[in-house]
Parts: C-alpha cells; sequence; structure tokens
C-alpha cells in the first residue's frame, strides 16, 4: 500500500521542521559578530576560539564526561544483569519489575529531580555531581533496560540450552555463548546511556551542586548574555552525541547483520521486537 | 452491453523496474465462468490478478470490465472484489463487522447490513458466528469468513489470490467443494489463482497456464491435460515423462514414432515429422515383466523405485538404452514389481502427444517445482 | 500379557534437563541490584515527597504534624487553577498536535519502498538525542523580536516591523514541546503500524474503502493503543515542564511545574510544592486509567495481528 504524496510531504516537512531550528543554531555559532540575527555577516571560529578558552566550559565538559561516563557504565553493569535476569526468568515478579524499571520514562523530571532534592537534604548529603551521577542513572536506567531485553530476548534460547546440557553453569553460559552475542548491542547502549546523560538538564537542574554539568552551564550562561557562543557550545553538544549515536547505530547494525543477515531499522531503534 | 465478455485483459504488460513480470497477457473471462491462472512462483499471475484488481497499474495495455476500461480506476472504484492469500481478517472487529464491511463503506443501511451478512454466512456455513472475533477462528474459518466478505458485496468478479494455500491439506480438500459450491450458487465470475495444478484442475471452468510473464496455453482443463502445446504446460499441468522422438510417418489419424531401437504409434493428427518431443503421462505407460525376448516392441527398462501411495503404486523405470528415466503409475493394492526387475514399457497411441522439439535439443527442461512462494508483488510486505 | 520391547534404561546421574533449568529462581534474582537501586533512589525519595505533602512546609523545612492543609490551599487557590488550566491547555495542544503531525509520517516510513527511508529514520533517532536545553534555546533565537524568522522577514523586506505574536505565549511553548517529543511519537506510531501489513490495507480499499475510510476504520483502530500511550506521554512531560514556560512563556502563561520549582529553590515551601505535585501526578494517574480503561472498553488494547 504505497503511501500518497500527502504523506511523503508531510514527511519532509516534518523533518525540516526538527532539524531546521538546530543546524540555525550551528549556522549562527560560526557568525562573525555577536548578534543572532538576519542579515548573516560572515562565517568565523572565533566563538569556538573563545568557549575552548574558557576554563568553565572545559570544566562543565569535563564534569559532564565523568558523569555521563559513570552513568553509563553503571548502567551498563545494572541494566545488563537485570535484563539478563528478567528475560530468562519466569519468575510472577517479572510483571512489578518491570512497571519498577519503566517508571522513570513515565514520570515527569520534575517530579524525579525533586524528590531526589529531598531525599538528599534528609540524608544531609550535599549535591555534587555524585547525586547528579544517581539522578542520571535513575533516568537512563529504562532506556538501557528497554535496549537490552528486546536483544537478549531475540537470542535463541537452544543456544543457552545447549550449553547448559554440556554442563556449562550460568556465568560461563552468560559470557561465553550469550555477552559475545550481545555485546554490540549493549555497547550501543551504554553509548546512548552516556549521550542521554550528557544531555540531561531537567532532573539535573535539581540535584546539581557547586560543578556544573555542561547544560547547566548553558543554562546558566543564557542568564547572562546571549551571544554566539552559547550557539558554538551547544553544537559541540549536538555534534558529540550525533557522533555518538552513529556509531551506536553502525555498531548495532553490525552486530544486528551478523546475527541474522539483515538490517530491520525497527528493531534496531528498540522499538519493536523481531518477529 | 450484452457481447461484451465480464473481464476482458488486453495486451497487459507490466515491469518492475528492469524485470518483466508481465508481458503482453490478453484474456477474455465470460460471465459466471472460472476462470484459473496457473503457473509456478514468478509467473506473474498474481501480478496479474493485482492489475485487475486496481491494485496494480500496468505498464502497457488495458482491463476492461463488462466493456468499461477501468485501468485507471483504483481499487476501491471497480466492482471486484478479492480473497487474499491469508484472510486478513480485521482482528479489531468482529465477524459481523468484518463481514459488513464493504457494505458499512457504501452506506447500507443496518437492517439491510444484517440481512446481507446473514445470507453471506449462510453462504460459507457460518452461520451464527457474527459476535466471533478473528482469534477464536481456525485457518479454515477464517478464510470462509474472508469469503463471506467479498462475497456479500455481492461482486459481478471475485479474485481468489491463492486463498487455500495456507491452510492444511485435509481443510483445503473440503474448501474445494465449497468454493465450486459457491460458484454455482451466486453464479458470479471467479478469477483464481494458484500454483497447485491439481486445485485448479477441480476447480476451473478454464485453465490459464502461465510461465515467465505469458499464458502458454488457454483451455478446459481436460484439454490442458491431455493436449498440451508446450513441455511447460505438460509438465506443469499434471505429472509427465517427456522423451525424445522422431516422427518417421506423419499420417492423417496415426503416426509412427521412432524412439531408441523400437517403433510406436502415435494418435495425433498430422505433426511434422522430424523430431518431437512425445508426451506420456504416468497413468498411461504399461509395464509389462519379462526379459526384451519375451516383450517384444517395448521399450526395455529396469525398475529403480517403487512406492506405495494407498491409492495405487507409482514407479520409476530406467531406460539404459536411451538414457532416460520414465514414471509410471498404476492401481492396485500391490505393486507388481520390485526394484531391479526387467520391464518392458509400452503405451497406447491414444494415451499420449506429441510437441514440436529443436533438433539437436534432447533433454527435456527440468519441470519447474511449483513452491508456494509468492511473486515479487507480495514479497514486498 | 504380551512382553513389549522396554526402552534403554535411562543413564545413571544426568545432569538436570535444561528446561528445569529455565525455571529455577536465579536468573530473576539478577535483577536485585537494579531493582534495590530504583527503589532505593526512586521509590523512596518518592514516598518521602509524598510525606512531605502532608507536613507544613516552611523556607526549605518541613514539619509534623501531618496535616491535609497543604492540599486545601492548594484547592482553594484560584492561581493554582488558572496554572493547572493553563497546564492541562498546553498539554493536550502539544500532546493531539505532535500525534497529528506523528500519523502521516510514521504511516510514510511504515509503507513506503523508497531507499530514503533508513536516511529519515536515522534524521529522526539523531533529533531525538538533541539536548533539550539546545532547542529551547534555538526556539527563542528563532522566534524572539530579534530572532531568525523577524530579521529574515524583515531582510527580505516583508515585514516592517517584527511579528510579536511569536513568542512568549502559548504558541511558542507548545511548538518547543512539539519539537522535543515529535521524534518520539514518531517512533511509537511507526512501531505500532509493524504488525499492520499492507494487505490489510489492501483489503479494505478492496472492499470499496478510499483513504478517509481505511484511516477511520483500519489504520487509527490498529494504532489506536500506540497512539494513546504517546498522547498520554506527551501530555504528562508538557504538562509538568517547568522550563520551557518559563523561557518562551512570557508572563501569561505560566504554567504549574514552575510553580513546584519556585515552591521548592524559590520560596522553600517544600511541602506546598509537594502537594501540588502529588496533586498532579495522581491527575496523571487519572489520565492513565482513563485511557487504559477506554481502550479496554474499545476492545483496542490488545490487538493480534495475523503475520
Amino acid at each position: 500500500m504505497s503511501p500518497g504524496r500527502f504523506t511523503g510531504l508531510v514527511t519532509v516537512a516534518g523533518m525540516l521542521f526538527l532539524w531546521l531550528p538546530l543546524l540555525v543554531v550551528v549556522l549562527f555559532s560560526l557568525h562573525t559578530t555577536a548578534s543572532l540575527s538576519f542579515p548573516f555577516d560572515g562565517f568565523s571560529l572565533r566563538w569556538y576560539e573563545r568557549i575552548s578558552e574558557s576554563p568553565e566550559v572545559r570544566a562543565a565538559a569535563r564534569n559532564s564526561l565523568v558523569v555521563a561516563t559513570s552513568t553509563a557504565l553503571v548502567t551498563l553493569v545494572l541494566a545488563t544483569l537485570a535484563a539478563y535476569g528478567m528475560s530468562r526468568s519466569r519468575s510472577r515478579w517479572r510483571a512489578p519489575l518491570s512497571l519498577l524499571f519503566f517508571l522513570p520514562i513515565t514520570l515527569p523530571g520534575l517530579f524525579i529531580g525533586i524528590a531526589l532534592l529531598i531525599a538528599f537534604s534528609r540524608l544531609e548529603y550535599s549535591l555534587s555531581l555524585v547525586t547528579v551521577t544517581v539522578a542520571h542513572l535513575v533516568y537512563v536506567f529504562p532506556f538501557f533496560f528497554l535496549l537490552a531485553r528486546a536483544a537478549l530476548e531475540r537470542l535463541d534460547p537452544a543456544l543457552e540450552e545447549a550449553a547448559a546440557d554440556l554442563g556449562a553453569t550460568g556465568w560461563t553460559i552468560f559470557r561465553r555463548v550469550t555477552l559475545p552475542q550481545v555485546w554490540p548491542v549493549l555497547v550501543g547502549a551504554a553509548c546512548l546511556a552516556f549521550a542521554l546523560s550528557f544531555d540531561e538538564f531537567i532532573i539535573t537542574f535539581f540535584v546539581v551542586g557547586p560543578d556544573p554539568t555542561l547544560p547547566l552551564f548553558i543554562w546558566s550562561s543564557l542568564r547572562r548574555t546571549i551571544d554566539p557562543s552559547i550557539n558554538a557550545i551547544s553544537t559541540l553538544l549536538l555534534a558529540f552525541t550525533v557522533l555518538l549515536f552513529v556509531v551506536t547505530f553502525a555498531l548495532t547494525s553490525w552486530g544486528e547483520r551478523r546475527r541474522r543477515g539483515t538490517v530491520d531499522p525497527l528493531v534496531l531503534t528498540g522499538a519493536q521486537e523481531p518477529r | 452491453m450484452s457481447g461484451d465478455p465480464r473481464v476482458r485483459i488486453e495486451g497487459v504488460s507490466h515491469r518492475y523496474g528492469a524485470v518483466a513480470a508481465l508481458e503482453d497477457v490478453s484474456l477474455d473471462i465470460a460471465d459466471g465462468e472460472f476462470v484459473t491462472l496457473l503457473g509456478p512462483s514468478g509467473c506473474g499471475k498474481t501480478t496479474l490478478l493485482r492489475i485487475v484488481a486496481g491494485f496494480e497499474r500496468p505498464s502497457a495495455g488495458r482491463v476492461l470490465l463488462a466493456g468499461e476500461d477501468v485501468t485507471g480506476r483504483p481499487a476501491h472504484k471497480r466492482a471486484t472484489n478479492m480473497v487474499f492469500q491469508r484472510p486478513t481478517l480485521f482482528p479489531h472487529l468482529d465477524v459481523f463487522a468484518n463481514v459488513a464491511f464493504g457494505l458499512q463503506v457504501a452506506g447500507v443501511g443496518k437492517a439491510d447490513q444484517r440481512a446481507r451478512v446473514r445470507e453471506a454466512l449462510e453462504l460459507v456455513r457460518l452461520e451464527g458466528y457474527e459476535r466471533r472475533r478473528s482469534h477464536e477462528l481456525s485457518g479454515g474459518q477464517m478464510q470462509r469468513i474472508a469469503l463471506a466478505r467479498a462475497l456479500v458485496n455481492r461482486p459481478k468478479v471475485l479474485l481468489l489470490d491463492e486463498p487455500l494455500s495456507a491452510l492444511d491439506l485435509k481443510i483445503r480438500l473440503d474448501m474445494e467443494v465449497e468454493l465450486r459450491r459457491v460458484h454455482r450458487e451466486t453464479g458470479a465470475t471467479f478469477v483464481y489463482v494458484t500454483h497447485d495444478q491439481r486445485e485448479a484442475m477441480a476447480l476451473s471452468d478454464r485453465i490459464a497456464v502461465m510461465n515467465a510473464g505469458r499464458i502458454e496455453q488457454i483451455g478446459a482443463p481436460t484439454d490442458v491435460y491431455r493436449r498440451p502445446t508446450s513441455v511447460f504446460a505438460a509438465q506443469f499441468v499434471g505429472d509427465a515423462n517427456v522423451l525424445p522422438v522422431d516422427v518417421v510417418e506423419a499420417g492423417d489419424e496415426e503416426s509412427t514414432v521412432q524412439l531408441g531401437d523400437t517403433r510406436h504409434q502415435v494418435r495425433c493428427p498430422r505433426p511434422q515429422p522430424g523430431p518431437a518431443w512425445l508426451v506420456l503421462r504416468p497413468e498411461a505407460v504399461e509395464m509389462r515383466a519379462g526379459t526384451p525376448e519375451e516383450t517384444p516392441g517395448t521399450l526395455q527398462g529396469i525398475v529403480r523405485d517403487v512406492a506405495f501411495r494407498g491409492t495405487g503404486f507409482g514407479c520409476r523405470i530406467e531406460l539404459p538404452a536411451l538414457g532416460a528415466q520414465v514414471k509410471a503409475e498404476g492401481r492396485g493394492a500391490t505393486p507388481p514389481f520390485d526394484v531391479d526387475d526387467e520391464v518392458g514399457i509400452d503405451w497406447r497411441p491414444e494415451s499420449c502427444w506429441l510437441l514440436p522439439r529443436e533438433r539437436g535439443d534432447d533433454t527435456p527442461p527440468p519441470p519447474v517445482t511449483s513452491e508456494p512462494e509468492s511473486d515479487p508483488a507480495q514479497a514486498r510486505a | 500379557m504380551s512382553a513389549v520391547a522396554e526402552p534403554p534404561a535411562a543413564s545413571p546421574a544426568r545432569a538436570p534437563a535444561p528446561r528445569e533449568r529455565g525455571l529455577r529462581l536465579g536468573p530473576v534474582l539478577l535483577t536485585l541490584p537494579a531493582a534495590l537501586t530504583l527503589l532505593l533512589f526512586l521509590i523512596a525519595p518518592l514516598a518521602a515527597f509524598a510525606v512531605y505533602s502532608f507536613l507544613t512546609g516552611s523556607l526549605y523545612e518541613v514539619s509534623g504534624p501531618l496535616t491535609l492543609e497543604n492540599y486545601r490551599e492548594i484547592a482553594q487557590s484560584e492561581l493554582n487553577r488558572k496554572l493547572a488550566r493553563n497546564s492541562l491547555i498546553v498539554g493536550l495542544l502539544a500532546a493531539v498536535s505532535s500525534v497529528v503531525i506523528a500519523l502521516p509520517i510514521a504511516y510514510w516510513l511504515r509503507y513506503t519502498t523508497s531507499r530514503t527511508k533508513t536516511l529519515v529514520l536515522f534524521l529522526i533517532v539523531a533529533s531525538f538525542l538533541a539536548s533539550y536545553l539546545v532547542r529551547i534555546y534555538a526556539w527563542r533565537t528563532i522566534l524572539g523580536a530579534e530572532g531568525v524568522i523577524n530579521s529574515g522577514l524583515g531582510a527580505l523586506g516583508i515585514v516592517d516591523e517584527p511579528l510579536t505574536f511569536l513568542v512568549f505565549n502559548r504558541f511558542a511553548v507548545t511548538l518547543a514541546l512539539v519539537h522535543i517529543y515529535l521524534p518520539y511519537v514518531i517512533l511509537v506510531i511507526y512501531a505500532g503500524l509493524g504488525p499492520l501489513q499492507p494487505a490489510y490495507l489492501e483489503a479494505a480499499q478492496d472492499l470499496g474503502a478510499g483513504w478517509v475510510q481505511r484511516w477511520r476504520r483500519v489504520v487509527l483502530p490498529a494504532v489506536a493503543a500506540p497512539v494513546g500511550s504517546a498522547l498520554l506521554f506527551v501530555f504528562v512531560l508538557s504538562a509538568a515542564d517547568y522550563v520551557t514556560p518559563q523561557f518562551l512563556g512570557g508572563t501569561a502563561s505560566v504554567m504549574i511545574g514552575v510553580q513546584v520549582q519556585v515552591a521548592f529553590q524559590g520560596t522553600g515551601d517544600y511541602a506546598g510544592g509537594a502537594a501540588i505535585s502529588f496533586a498532579l501526578l495522581a491527575g496523571f494517574l487519572v489520565c492513565y486509567g482513563l485511557v487504559a480503561l477506554g481502550l479496554r472498553l474499545a476492545r483496542l488494547d490488545r490487538l493480534r495481528f495475523a503475520s
């Protein structure tokens, strides 16, 4: 049932709608003047020079890197274990656990952020990059879990059963049968977790301490002056996360192709279980 | 206009990119006929059906329904209805809403809907199923509902795209009976697509044998079976032994052909002298036990395989002198021969048929296996 | 009884059959670390949060005893009602707009045979990763009086004075929210269309349905559940948003999320803020329940398509 011209047009319009505003930000990051409006006076890298020299930008970027890396690693371990456990079990706890694991996506960031703020203040634990990492962990978990579980459920259980029949126990099976098959997806999901953590603002806003992450830094810059240096930071942020996504995409499609000989975009985005 | 055929396909060709799915196909289908498009996967039969339905627009040619050119008309504006290979009953609707779908789209009143749905369900012998949902039905039942859903609109032309291929054999055979009955009771024109030649012969008034985008032969099942016009048709419709012979004497009623050392009579009017293909159906092969001396005038062979089939038996006989294998079938409770027996092969002059052959062409093309895979048109789904 | 040949005796002391192993308690225990983490860092804080709403708040602190005073104050507050109404409207607008735009795009993605499909999917998922803040910033610079649109129109000579209706109003807030959630909605609906094979649409067309009827009778019912969940998702997250209204909303379109944020970081009224939050949460739960109930009643919640 080929789609008609109308849906094609809306799709084009939709893509423009999604990307033009972002491209405008990129464009003006290269502006010679401090103005953010037309006419466009010419290209220059001065704003990038300025932010690369700024110690605050460097510090914020470093903080984001630290937080994102920690988040990705911890989530990798926790969510992979959880996904593996869920997919290999038939326990009646699966339903409530599933609910718990997906809860962070359904709650507005406002609630998660404030709840954590309250918790930390109650425990008299001062806000820092640690609290930010914890918050990101909670937020990012469902995304990783979803991807990992989808990948694990796609595996042929007969392979693991064969290994068990040959005498292998749990950890060995995981290490030598499961992991070699799913590691591309896991690495991809970790990259996604990293990117989501790097980008995160809404929850971070409440639990951040004296050291800002990059988005927080952008926010405070907005309070002061709006000039293309913000565009420059934003462009770098955008480029970085998109690059990470490209890596994720390449890895998961390579892994998928190895397994199945073909690539199904739906399955890759974790949006659908394969048939 | 009363003179027009119910369906006329005129010079239809269709390409998918560089691939020609149909080449200059023409066919007239009379009102009330049951015509089957028969052929292996990829031959274009489904493409042709979809063009008649209105899902594809042919690259060239016209389609006329009752004299009206509908080539440019989309499917929902044609007076045809289709039964698909898979039931495609809408899962969010119950049986009533499924069957009444076309009526609801057309704005038919509620009372009329109820009456006509009941009528359609009676036709397929599923009265009372109105409130069921598709996941509560078996495969055969779903296809019958799909049939009802198509027929409730009282289409003049019903198109069926291999509707039985997804069903189990037993159910398929029952469904064939149902289809014939429904065809009789409704009097509608049926255009059927299948790769199963047995099904085609059981159901059709006429069969159009298709190969590589063309219609090779059109005729009543008995004609296509007894008098195939090409080796392809001979091998595709039913089983066939195709042997290279030479026509030495061409007569008005009977001719003589030379096969290896022996000569045989063939009742095939006025063939050309020279090389030809002899088409011999397995059930026409007569086997006589014994050594060459005991069975003069027959082809010498050694039985290589015997298979018991319940209703009879099948044999494969190797003819060492010709380097060919012949399939034979016979009735009887016990196969009369064992492997490695020596036999003589013969047949009656009226039980065989001749087809033209190129000189030097000594091996018949291998029969095309009709696997239940769909043509490119359906592979996109 | 005639002797029946016995099957050969089973070999002794074999390891338990693999199927039995699959049923052991073990695997579920692997979820424990993650579950504990979430319980500790999500459920417990939320519980504390809930308790706060029943206490008395004062300057970044709360004190007992338990009381319903906060909730009573919210219910009577004119301001809160106004904010809630505004949030409701923006949430609904954002949700409905996202879905309406996403439906044709998801349809195109699902049924196109064009090779650009992968590119479009890539663009959608990549845009998903653009930071929330970058998007807000982008729209601010585009819609403002000296923004890209106005300066562009001015440079082209189309307008003399900048269009002020573009920003600092509900329109800008909704636009930004749609921009944020559209990728997600497209993907959810696209996934929902997966089981709807083209054959179903062809069957509908064969039965006389043009595109309007096909959408109404086949496509929309098939994706009712994903659409419902997407609507809820966008509605809930948009209504509770506190950054976008501050940045793009202007004075007339403050939303309730802002009120909460201010309560916690501005006035320090923890209890009051908590009460608003949980009232909101209760409202959201009611919405979830209504949508789920609606889908169940229409029997659209668990459709099984033949493959």
